[in-house]
């Protein structure tokens, strides 16, 4: 056992306190940092890697073969720009009905392939066989979502009734089809064809787009139908757990801070605290050098210790984490996990981090001649904040309190690294309670628990539920009529496909009558005021790079509608969009409402509502409106935020707790000799504990502002949700002030144990001693 | 406890040296010579620098000018490394409050000197031990420094500074904050150290501890060297 390491050993063993404090802020940051990485690295590199193996389609094109011939689409595949192609297959769209084992119902885009391989979009087949004969049919599925039973050798039917056989289940990263027949099974004039490109660059939408634009120049007008980039599919993959992203980073950096301030803190005080000791090493032969490793070395003990506690609690909270992220998205080929790289990272990196922060007063200790040091046996006074002290002492303010108000003043550094600590914790609260209000509010705007909003559902004959007696209109007059109504919005979902997205179709939901509360929560544009018009969530917008005021087309059983997009709601599925009930007539006329939302009027009761809605017709359902759609978990959040604001204000009272003691040690004589003259073991304890309540107070009207502006960042960074103004001006003056309690409350909490102890000071003990 | 020594020959030459604080010097041109086997004194009343100067010969602290040459080696060619190497292999220093490691039992503070020059710790521990036990507190061994009384400190500190068998030791006020009995134990283990042939610098305000320990006395006032005389031990 080397010297140094005996030296340190020994320190760390008998430092308890610096040593569980040094764990514990090692620990949390550790934990947080494992987190957001973890998250960053899902977000991308399992899509990355798998879209990689299977060199995926930067653009899935699809074209009008009435406008452009093969040839034509074959010379696209030499222009310059291209690093990969394949193509053209012939498509087309399948209508799967309704309880079919082998895909959902509602359209299914059918590409022709005679194989699952080529230069672009390498499907891999997960279960059974590519087709090999016509009649046979392979679906395109994700190794996270295994075929129901009976899927394979289920029948599905091409348009003309030609019969399909289920043979296999691939999966296309590039979502190139929902679905795959040998070509020949499509050559009975197919409407389009598809094109799957790779561009030598494409790592934004804009050069894509440029790419795309280059290739197709010389194509006649209107041949190219749609296309979708790899960058749409990459986002909807990536999307969810990107909303988690913000949160996580802003305290994987808060933690970081504190973690710097609390080590730094930790042994500068352990160094200006341990002069003695530095003097003794050194006059014992330690070389300079040695002395530092045996400061970096006290350090670092703990440090690994919570930092591979922290890499293991990091990896625990990761699951859930990663789960709520990805539920419901289509994962393809890709394994959703944490790369090797995160924990080494972790784990190279904060150990590395609180050496460095220890390494300024570590070299502070390499300097010091070992003559002072032995001599001054704790850092000399060199009589800092006096005149602070004599300002104070001028006023009418007790003794004690003047005398404790001026102590920070004379160690201006270690009172600046406490204040720190105290700041970024009190930061953390506010954050916290704001992230809290937030997503509350934000949970009341979307009609979360409002007892007054009813759902009235039809019942439905397929789910075993009566039928109900009323038709569309007779319900909604109905609905209106019963006292209590205020207002009455008649909808329908239907499932209505996207011309030129090969994703699976949207739910529509067709309204009509009163405004709902739904039009409360568009943050940008309007609501619907005609036909022709639709509302979209974020989601909808960033999975397919589309903006308000841009045109799609809805396409239901062949007939196709256009609308304007002219409204963002502030959430929702990427899949759920709105529309007037005059677009559903366009489309198909005859499709009735099956659900009314119902506002109640103030004060009218919602149970005597329901029965009267049942006596009416007890084919109605009346459910309270539950929905609240939300694509971020708010108990993940709340609960992480909870957690992480417990650990660093725990954290920061532990920092607070080590500068009062250090203050204690090194103040020892003084408190002797001021106890000597007759101050009592309260005004002691007063004393001690007002000079970190100064902090304190200092620290919590400082750390309000930056969580305030950590609150606004967090929450306009969340890419799909927009929260609306209502919910983020979530700060009043009553939460404001008792913010600015958690500061003094949290240098309180520190002091009061280490001044309790100092009140207890033997004083004939302490005055021997030095 | 047995030494090879060259008897005679300079063990600290020291020529012009000045050390000044500030505008006020503690050293004002001392010139010293200590031959080997030599118990040297230095006396004189607080602030005259007599500490200044052990400090400079156990590389502790630089001169302003002047030299201090130990053993030959001219300690102002030496940097800070260098002094840490001179000190752990030249020199052992027994303290007036003993500078004991308060983190590290009576066996490990003594056994730390010898480990820092690369001796394995079992090595270091044993030979500790035995050391411990010519001094009489081996029983002592395992007790944290705040555990022991001053005179068992004091004795584990010498046993700290001889650990690496040094030919010079360096001691300041040794039993300046100990009771008489303690510090007659003191006196004698300095006694039997020089008669076993390590050469003795000890600062002191004692006078019976510089007429018991020493052969020569050296009095300082003003931060100079006023006189030097041979003394008469007494038993």
């Amino acid at each position: 056992m080397s010297a140094v390491w005996q030296a340190a050993r020994a320190a760390v063993r008998r430092r308890r306190l610096q040593t569980v404090v040094i764990g514990l802020v090692v620990l949390a940051s550790s934990a947080t940092s494992m987190l957001a990485l973890g998250l960053l690295d899902a977000a991308t590199s399992p899509f990355d890697k798998a879209f990689g193996q299977q060199n995926g389609a930067h653009v899935v094109a699809v074209f009008d073969t009435a406008k452009v011939s093969r040839a034509e689409l074959e010379k696209t595949t030499r222009q310059e720009g291209v690093e990969a192609a394949a193509g053209p297959f012939d498509q087309t769209i399948i209508a799967v009905p309704k309880g079919s084992p082998a895909a959902p119902a509602g359209p299914l885009v059918v590409a022709g392939r005679a194989d699952p391989a080529g230069a672009v979009d390498r499907v891999e087949v997960v279960q059974g066989r590519w087709p090999s004969a016509p009649g046979e049919i392979a679906i395109n599925q994700g190794f996270n979502v295994p075929p129901k039973p009976g899927a394979l050798g289920s029948k599905l039917k091409l348009p003309g009734g030609t019969s399909l056989t289920v043979v296999g289940f691939a999966t296309s990263m590039s979502r190139s089809a929902g679905a795959w027949v040998l070509p020949e099974q499509l050559a009975l004039a197919p409407a389009t064809s598809q094109m799957l490109y790779r561009f030598a660059s494409a790592a934004t939408e804009q050069q894509i787009r440029t790419s795309l634009a280059t290739i197709t120049a010389a194509l006649p007008e209107g041949a190219l139908s749609s296309s979708r980039s790899y960058l749409s599919v990459k986002a909807a993959f990536s999307g969810q757990s990107e909303d988690y992203l913000p949160f996580m980073t802003l305290f994987g950096v808060l933690g970081l801070v504190v973690a710097v301030l609390i080590v730094g803190n930790v042994i500068s005080g352990a160094v200006i605290s341990g002069f003695r000791h530095i003097g003794v090493l050194k006059a014992l032969g330690f070389t300079p050098n040695q002395v530092v490793a045996v400061y970096l070395t006290m350090v670092c003990l703990p440090a690994v210790a919570g930092c591979v506690l922290g890499i293991t609690l990091g990896a625990l909270l990761t699951k859930p984490v990663l789960q709520a992220a990805f539920e419901g998205i289509e994962t393809g080929t890709a394994t959703i996990g944490t790369s090797a790289w995160v924990p080494i990272v972790v784990l190279i990196a904060m150990p590395a981090l609180a050496a460095l922060a220890a390494l300024i007063p570590a070299l502070r200790a390499r300097r010091l001649s070992a003559t002072r040091a032995l001599n001054a046996g704790s850092a000399p006074r060199t009589g800092r904040g006096l005149r602070a002290q004599r300002l104070l002492g001028a006023t009418r303010l007790p003794r004690s309190l003047s005398l404790g108000l001026g102590q920070p003043f004379a160690r201006p550094g270690r009172s600046l690294m406490a204040m720190g600590a105290v700041i970024v914790a009190v930061a953390t609260v506010t954050l916290s309670t704001g992230l809290t209000s937030t997503l509350v509010a934000f949970a009341e705007a979307g009609g979360t628990g409002a007892a007054t909003e009813f759902y009235v559902r039809a019942g439905r004959t397929g789910l075993g539920q009566p039928t109900r007696k009323l038709s569309d209109q007779e319900t909604e007059k109905m609905l209106r009529a019963l006292p209590g109504t205020l207002k009455v919005t008649a909808g329908v979902f239907v499932g209505v496909d996207l011309a030129g997205y090969q994703q699976q179709p949207l739910d529509v939901q067709f309204l009509r009558g009163d405004t709902p509360s739904l039009a409360d929560q568009i943050v940008k544009g309007r609501w619907l005021e005609g036909p022709g018009e639709v509302i979209v969530p974020p989601a909808f917008l960033s999975q397919r790079g589309l903006k308000i005021g841009d045109e799609i087309t809805l396409t239901l059983k062949g007939k196709q509608e256009p609308a304007t997009i002219v409204g963002e709601v502030m959430d929702g599925g990427p899949r759920f969009i709105w529309s007037s009930w005059q677009t559903l007539a366009a489309l198909a006329p005859k499709i009735p409402a099956d659900l009314y939302h119902v506002q109640l009027k103030p004060g009218a009761d919602p149970k005597a509502y329901a029965k009267a809605v049942r006596s009416a017709d007890p084919g109605l359902r009346a459910e309270i409106d539950a929905d609240l759609g939300e694509s971020i978990s708010t108990p993940t959040v709340v609960g992480f935020a909870s957690i992480f604001t417990v650990l660093l204000t725990l954290v920061a009272a532990l920092g607070v707790f080590n500068t009062v003691l250090l203050n204690t040690r090194e103040r020892r004589r003084d408190l002797g000799m001021l106890k000597s003259i007759g101050m009592t073991p309260r005004q002691v304890t007063v004393m001690m504990t007002a000079s970190m309540a100064l902090l304190g107070t200092v620290g919590g009207l400082l750390g309000i502002p930056i969580g305030i502006a950590g609150h606004r960042i967090v929450v306009d960074s969340v890419g799909s949700i927009v929260f609306p103004e209502s919910a983020k001006a979530v700060w009043h003056v009553p939460q404001l002030a008792l913010l600015t309690l958690t500061g003094l409350a949290i240098a309180v909490l520190g002091a009061f144990a280490p001044a309790r102890s100092a009140a207890r000071l033997t004083i004939s003990k302490v005055l021997h001693t030095e | 406890m047995t030494m090879d020594d060259n008897a005679g020959e300079p063990v600290i030459r020291v020529e012009g040296l000045r050390k000044e604080y500030g505008s006020a010097a503690a050293l004002d041109g001392v010139s010293l010579e200590i031959r080997a086997g030599e118990s040297v004194a230095v006396m004189g009343p607080s602030g005259c620098g007599k500490s200044t100067l052990l400090n400079m010969v156990a590389g502790l602290d630089r001169p302003t000018s002047g030299t201090i040459l130990v053993h030959g080696q001219d300690l102002g060619r030496l940097d800070e490394t260098g002094l840490a190497l001179f000190r752990r292999r030249q020199i052992g220093m027994i303290f007036q409050f003993f500078n004991l490691i308060d983190d590290l039992p009576a066996l490990d503070n003594v056994a730390l000197a010898a480990q820092l020059t690369g001796t394995p710790a079992r090595q270091a521990r044993l030979r500790a031990l035995e050391l411990l036990e010519e001094l009489g507190v081996a029983g002592r061994r395992d007790n944290y420094p705040a555990t022991l009384s001053g005179g068992e400190r004091q004795r584990v500190a010498v046993a700290r500074a001889l650990m690496n068998r040094p030919a010079l030791l360096l001691a300041d006020e040794p039993t300046g904050a100990l009771d008489s009995g303690s510090g007659r134990q003191v006196m004698d283990l300095l006694i039997e150290l020089n008669r076993l042939g390590h050469t003795l610098l000890i600062v002191t305000h004692d006078p019976q501890l510089a007429t018991r320990c020493a052969t020569r006395l050296v009095e300082f006032a003003d931060g100079r060297v006023v006189r030097q005389s041979a003394l008469e031990t007494t038993p």
